[in-house]
């Protein structure tokens, strides 16, 4: 094998891939080949030229209503209780249909580019020149567990890598003092499926989402226990580096044993960077105001969002944020009293979200840094116990802003009563291929050796919708 | 007994006419909708009302499409009693008179349940079960697509039979005395490249310890070996190793890794497995008993077709349900658990990515698409049977008792509703008055004039109030709530009786998750086009990979319940002139033993796999373990049940005589030092000039903490435990709880196999040192080095806990001296004394420091010495 014919990320990537890539990669760079070979998060160049550089994504776990959101449908209130009809199988996936429910809430125009937006989100509706708005969108299942998978990895099947790993797969890291890929989880418990849901699949731990705590050290077994102070941590970890130099002189070409020694160093690092990304008080009055931190409802998720701005900014890949937790009531999951439902997790998160973009667009990071908004998947137009809504994995909306996205566009249509997508009707590989393209990623070029395969985060499917490119 | 009787008629005489039907069955479609038969007719209110659940998706594992499924009925039982409506459970159901109440949320119309009742007296007839017919004879009709295989697909080496070399002789007489040293030299030699010095015994004593049993060595054992000055003292100690019970609890994990063996379902639910054990306590009882391969194949895959009298081989089939479920149900979620099965076992036995196989022909193997549904076919006949771990008696002593005590509270229960009656009504009416007016206006409406929307928002607002206990709308406290006293104190009896009577039920019997079929002739599996469930092509017989070979698959006998084709597949995998079977697994303990396979993809001997880097010596090995007649052989092994499991020769396919084997090889006890002049020749070392440095797994670096610290409990197998997770990890959420026990409750000092592998939940130790995923099978392990790694084992809890441990461990057995500590500590965890300079820098570290103690010995658990295996 001629090594020269290997590009870096090539390179690196192998190494993240096994024991063989490591003593391959060991070997050129002691060969002076290969710079930087010891941590698998090390940054990686993107594909090809693209202005996002990180992603923040906003998971709004159970499903968001599209009727009540961001696709407006004058029909619901016209034949208010009457059977949805023409629209092909009507499948209700907890059982017993109602009548045609219309919206408890209104909507109006937005922006120079008009889109509707409802008064659920009166903030983030001021950004609408900035959104690009898929009212198309489609998932493979109307079940929880698979369609969070669905939206998180690409297959309804568990065990696959999450985008957010195969996002620093792809591009490693800038900050190495920080895990590359962050994730939030609800006050009220987290997403159904677990810890999956960021998990890396078959690839290594590397590219695992870690859960950010919402108080006390952001990641668990951050710092030592009450009574070891800081110094004599050092002691300790200067022990610890000479014992394990004196072993490491009788293999000094062992990059996995070195590695493992600077692996401490990072660690020791990551207590002051990691406590310093999530302290907000550092942040201005004026800044906490905007995100709605310290206010009610919006408190909670504010923190949350300001805080994914400080890990950006520090040059973490991706970060995740899931609004809602648990079961029914405590997530989007409006089965019943969607007024309750959606009103307190749109008010909890409107104001937060807006604040985000704002924040993003004075810090001139708005252009590097890729905001999705999501659940996985919509809710029917018909009622279900009476005064909720039932999941719809046919026609939903999700949306993109900031990096190399086109704000104020709106790209496909639900039928009349936002059930089925009909026009331009698009899948989740196709928004995954997009998410992959604007951070300058080529879809079909990210794979990962598994089982015989070159895995892909979209399989064997997936196109960039074109149409949100800015 | 009259009942069965009367299934084996039915079943006699519906075969033959289904056959005749194929005849006809394109004209007498057309004629259904005229003069539809009683069967038709019932057959068409199942399809359009139970099919969704009781369909391809066997919810409570009933099939009504068939007529074996609708006679077998479910898992709680048969459904239909042919002649009496009244008695049938599904005739109960569906008319409200038996809870859960059929189909969910809705009743069928008078005039199905009318058409019903009648079909079932007149004896559930199936001669209008017309649609499969129709179905299976349109498409066995169609011709299957079949690529034909190229020679140079044919000629690839996995699929070549197994080729007995003659070691070669090297010019070194030590180098011949065991045959995978003669080629590993020779192969070296043709390099340039010189083997490596022999490890010291202390080196050598962990090295196999950690490999055999994945503890250290107690210094006391490390002084015993070091000083038996007995020629064969590493032959003992290889012996003595592969006869502790602790060898099966670490093998055990390695196969756990390629089945994916959970403790829980995954997805949404994440339902507990809580009997799940059973099946990992079977895998550690065959490593330690020595199980010879082609066995522990057999009652896996078919443990029932063999040996349904034997628990064990029961328990081992549930090897076919350790797959994650409740990712969907339906056609699709029946497809994807057995395309699960499928690639999962393909890859375990074959070392072949069978799964790709599913949509199209494989990509780069010669793997047809119907080669997948030929082998779905040998699965697609199983059902999940939970089978009973005590005596039939007891089984029908327990149904009996819960039938009686569910006798006595029907009436009470009967009662219950009565007196709740009036109140409920009273409370819908004034949960109706809060609704949105055209609500109110559709419940207002007399039912015959109510359109069509009405018509469903009225029986929404029934169900959400009357019976809907998710969103509790109206619940018991908001009924009773509205009783008069006297009602009240009436509710409060009957709940209270009601409630004796469950307490009376008996508890549980212990149940294996295992596997079982219905029938010896199955349902048709089909083709499916782009491996889609809407897409069927022709029906496929059951079959194995094409490009080596058939399969004679047995005929089952006379009373067989079973297709026998799980154990034609079985057969074919232990035939000894399958290619694939024994280099797979010899070369998993290969791996296991020396860091990498001889092929480097154990899973994938496929074309994107990696050639072999010994052909010859894979072989040789190969031929070795199904022919050997060397070896370690336990006596206890011998009585092993199940003759007919058994291969004839006592001697084949010996996993203990494969590991005495490899591990009493030169190569074996090598060095893992750096020669800079073979790292220039083969940086990789392929050539294995040395013996590979390897990082422990998670789980061994727990227990070799525990087992230091001297905290281990060394009980083997039974139920799970549950260490502390920190609960911010998994939230409080209604679906998901981890009953964690704190670090200092014993019950939780148990080995790392023993711990909960819930899907959901993983232990954060486990997660971040690449333990695999516990949904894919796991061929080999990642092994990442990342900070958070480093975080772990400097502060969580579990390891400063047992640190502090150690160290009263070390104040017990060294004194207050600490010279003496260093010492004994160093023995301890490295199996060695410590260097000059070490008692150096560590005297100097703990003195002086009331916690350095502890916190010495945490540093211990951190070297790279420590978690890498030399």
């Amino acid at each position: 094998m001629n090594p020269n014919c290997f590009s870096r990320r090539q390179l690196l990537s192998k190494l993240g891939g096994g024991i063989a890539g490591v003593a391959f990669a060991d070997l050129l760079n002691r060969n002076g080949l290969l710079a930087q070979s010891k941590s698998p998060l090390a940054p990686k160049p993107q594909h090809f030229a693209a202005k996002a550089k990180a992603v923040i994504s906003i998971f709004c776990y159970g499903g968001v209503s599209q009727v009540d959101t961001f696709d407006p449908k004058p029909a619901l209130l016209k034949y208010q209780g009457e059977t949805m009809t023409g629209v092909g199988e009507v499948r209700a996936t907890m059982g017993t249909p109602g009548g045609l429910m219309p919206s408890p809430w209104q909507f109006k125009k937005h922006g120079q580019c008009g889109m509707e937006i409802s008064e659920l989100f009166p903030h983030v509706a001021q950004h609408a020149d900035d959104l690009a708005l898929i009212r198309s969108m489609t998932a493979l299942s109307p079940a929880h567990g698979p369609a969070l998978f669905q939206m998180n990895t690409g297959s309804i099947l568990a065990g696959h890598p999450s985008v957010g790993s195969w996002v620093t797969y792809g591009l490693g890291s800038e900050n190495e003092n920080l895990p590359g890929f962050i994730v939030f989880t609800d006050h009220r418990g987290g997403p159904i499926n677990g810890a999956p849901n960021w998990g890396n699949g078959y690839m290594p731990a590397a590219f695992q989402g870690t859960p950010f705590r919402d108080s006390g050290d952001p990641i668990v077994d951050l710092h030592p226990p009450k009574g070891r102070t800081p110094e004599q941590q050092q002691k300790w970890l200067r022990l610890l580096r000479e014992l394990n130099e004196k072993h490491l002189d009788q293999n000094p070409q062992d990059s996995e044993l070195s590695a493992r020694i600077h692996s401490y160093e990072l660690a020791f690092r990551m207590q002051t960077h990691a406590t310093d990304a999530i302290d907000i008080s550092k942040e201005s009055a004026a800044t906490q105001k905007l995100y709605g931190v310290g206010e009610q409802p919006t408190d909670y998720f504010g923190r949350q969002a300001l805080m994914a701005r400080r890990l950006v900014e520090r040059g973490v890949r991706y970060v995740q944020i899931f609004s809602g937790g648990g079961n029914f009531e405590p997530s989007w999951d409006a089965h019943w009293d969607l007024k309750t439902n959606h009103g307190q997790h749109c008010a909890e998160t409107d104001k937060p979200i807006a604040g985000l973009i704002k924040d993003l667009k004075s810090r001139g990071l708005f252009d590097s840094t890729l905001i999705l908004w999501h659940g996985e998947f919509g809710r029917l137009p018909i009622s279900e116990r009476m005064d909720g809504r039932d999941h719809n994995a046919l026609g939903f909306s999700v949306w993109l802003a900031g990096g190399g996205v086109k704000g104020g566009t709106i790209v496909g249509a639900t039928d009349e009563y936002g059930y089925r997508a009909v026009e331009n009707k698009k899948t989740i590989y196709e928004l995954h291929a997009t998410i992959l393209h604007l951070l300058g990623l080529d879809y079909e070029k990210l794979t990962y050796r598994f089982n015989g395969r070159d895995m892909r985060l979209t399989d064997v499917h997936g196109r960039v919708i074109k149409e949100v490119l800015a | 007994m009259q009942l069965r009787k009367y299934c084996k008629l039915r079943l006699g005489i519906v075969t033959l006419p289904l056959l005749a039907f194929l005849l006809f069955a394109f004209h007498t479609d057309a004629k259904w909708a005229q003069q539809p038969t009683l069967s038709q007719q019932a057959y068409k209110i199942l399809q359009q009302n139970c099919f969704g659940c009781h369909g391809a998706a066997k919810a409570s594992e009933l099939d009504l499409r068939t007529a074996e499924g609708v006679l077998a009925g479910g898992e709680n039982g048969k459904v239909i009693v042919p002649g009496d409506a009244q008695a049938s459970r599904l005739f109960q159901f569906i008319t409200h008179q038996e809870k859960p109440t059929m189909p969910p949320g809705k009743k069928l119309s008078d005039a199905d349940i009318e058409t019903l009742r009648q079909w079932i007296a007149a004896g559930a007839l199936f001669d209008g079960f017309a649609p499969l017919a129709v179905e299976a004879a349109k498409a066995e009709t169609a011709k299957l697509p079949e690529r034909p295989f190229t020679d140079a697909e044919r000629g690839f080496w996995a699929f070549q039979a197994i080729k007995r070399t003659t070691p070669p002789r090297a010019t070194l007489a030590s180098w011949n005395r065991n045959p995978i040293d003669a080629f590993l030299f020779a192969a070296m030699k043709a390099k340039g490249v010189k083997p490596s010095p022999k490890a010291d015994r202390r080196t050598l004593i962990r090295r196999a310890y950690l490999d055999l049993t994945g503890l250290p060595p107690t210094p006391e054992e490390v002084a015993a070996f070091v000083n038996d000055k007995a020629p064969d003292a590493y032959e003992k100690l290889i012996d003595r190793l592969l006869a502790s019970p602790h060898y099966g609890e670490r093998w055990a994990r390695h196969w756990l890794d390629l089945v994916r063996y959970a403790d829980s379902g995954g997805f949404e639910f994440d339902v507990d497995r809580p009997e799940g054990w059973r099946y990992r306590d079977y895998v550690v009882k065959a490593f330690n008993e020595d199980m010879p391969y082609d066995q522990f194949i057999r009652e896996q895959l078919a443990g029932d077709e063999y040996a349904p009298e034997s628990d064990d081989a029961m328990i081992a089939t549930g090897f076919l349900r350790l797959g994650p479920e409740g990712g969907g149900g339906g056609e699709r979620g029946r497809q994807d658990a057995l395309d699960d099965v499928i690639t999962t076992t393909s890859l375990t036995f074959m070392g072949m990515t069978v799964g790709c196989a599913r949509c199209h022909d494989h990509k780069f193997d010669p793997i047809r698409q119907s080669d997948f549904y030929r082998i779905q076919a040998v699965f697609a006949p199983t059902r999940p049977v939970n089978h009973p771990l005590v005596k039939p008696d007891v089984v029908a002593a327990h149904q009996a008792e819960t039938r009686r005590i569910e006798t006595q509270q029907r009436p009470l229960k009967k009662a219950k509703d009565e007196l709740e009656a009036p109140y409920l009504k009273m409370l819908v009416e004034e949960a109706v008055s809060r609704l949105p007016e055209y609500m109110q206006i559709a419940w207002r409406t007399p039912e015959d004039k109510r359109t069509a929307g009405q018509k469903l928002n009225v029986q929404q607002i029934r169900k959400t109030l009357e019976d809907d206990t998710l969103s509790m709308k109206l619940t018991d406290k908001d009924i009773v709530a509205r009783m008069s006293a006297e009602d009240k104190q009436k509710h409060q009896d009957l709940v209270t009786q009601i409630r004796a009577l469950d307490r009376q039920k008996p508890k549980p019997y212990p149940t294996a998750r295992a596997i079982g079929e219905m029938s010896a002739k199955p349902a048709p599996t089909h083709f499916l086009h782009r491996g889609s469930a809407d897409a069927k092509g022709p029906a496929v017989q059951p079959g194995v990979l094409s490009v080596i070979g058939e399969c004679d698959f047995p005929t089952p006998p006379a009373n067989a319940k079973s297709s026998f084709r799980r154990r034609g597949l079985a057969e074919w995998l232990t035939n000894k002139q399958n290619p694939l079977t024994a280099r797979v697994m010899v070369n998993r303990l290969w791996q296991h033993h020396f860091g990498e396979g001889l092929v480097r993809t154990p899973s994938n001997f496929g074309k994107m796999g990696e050639l072999p880097t010994h052909p010859e010596l894979l072989d040789w090995l190969a031929l070795e373990f199904m022919n050997a007649d060397f070896g370690v052989r336990n006596a206890e092994s011998a009585t092993t049940p199940h003759s007919t499991l058994r291969a004839p020769h006592s001697q084949a396919w010996s996993l203990k005589a494969m590991h005495r084997l490899m591990m009493t090889s030169q190569v074996y006890q090598m060095v893992s030092d750096d020669i800079a002049a073979n790292v220039a020749i083969d940086p990789e070392n392929k050539l294995l000039w040395r013996m590979p440095r390897v990082r422990l797994e998670a789980e061994i670096i727990r227990d070799a903490i525990l087992a230091v610290a001297g905290n281990l409990d060394r009980t083997l197998g039974g139920p799970c435990v549950y260490p502390y997770i920190d609960p911010k990890l998994f939230q409080s959420s209604t679906k998901r709880t981890w009953p964690g026990k704190p670090d200092d409750d014993p019950s939780t000092w148990r080995r790392s196999l023993y711990i909960f592998s819930k899907r959901s939940i993983r232990y954060p130790l486990f997660e971040t040192f690449d333990q695999p995923n516990l949904i894919n099978s796991c061929e080999r392990r990642n092994r990442s080095t990342i900070a958070p790694q480093a975080l772990l084992l400097m502060n969580n809890n579990f390891v400063l806990f047992e640190a502090q441990k150690f160290a009263e461990r070390l104040r017990k057995e060294a004194g207050a001296d600490v010279a003496k500590q260093i010492e004994r500590a160093y023995q301890l965890a490295l199996g060695r004394a410590p260097s000059a300079f070490e008692r150096t820098k560590t005297a100097k570290f703990i003195q002086g420091n009331p916690t350095g103690l502890a916190e010495f010995c945490q540093a211990l658990f951190n070297l790279n010495e420590f978690v890498y295996r030399q």
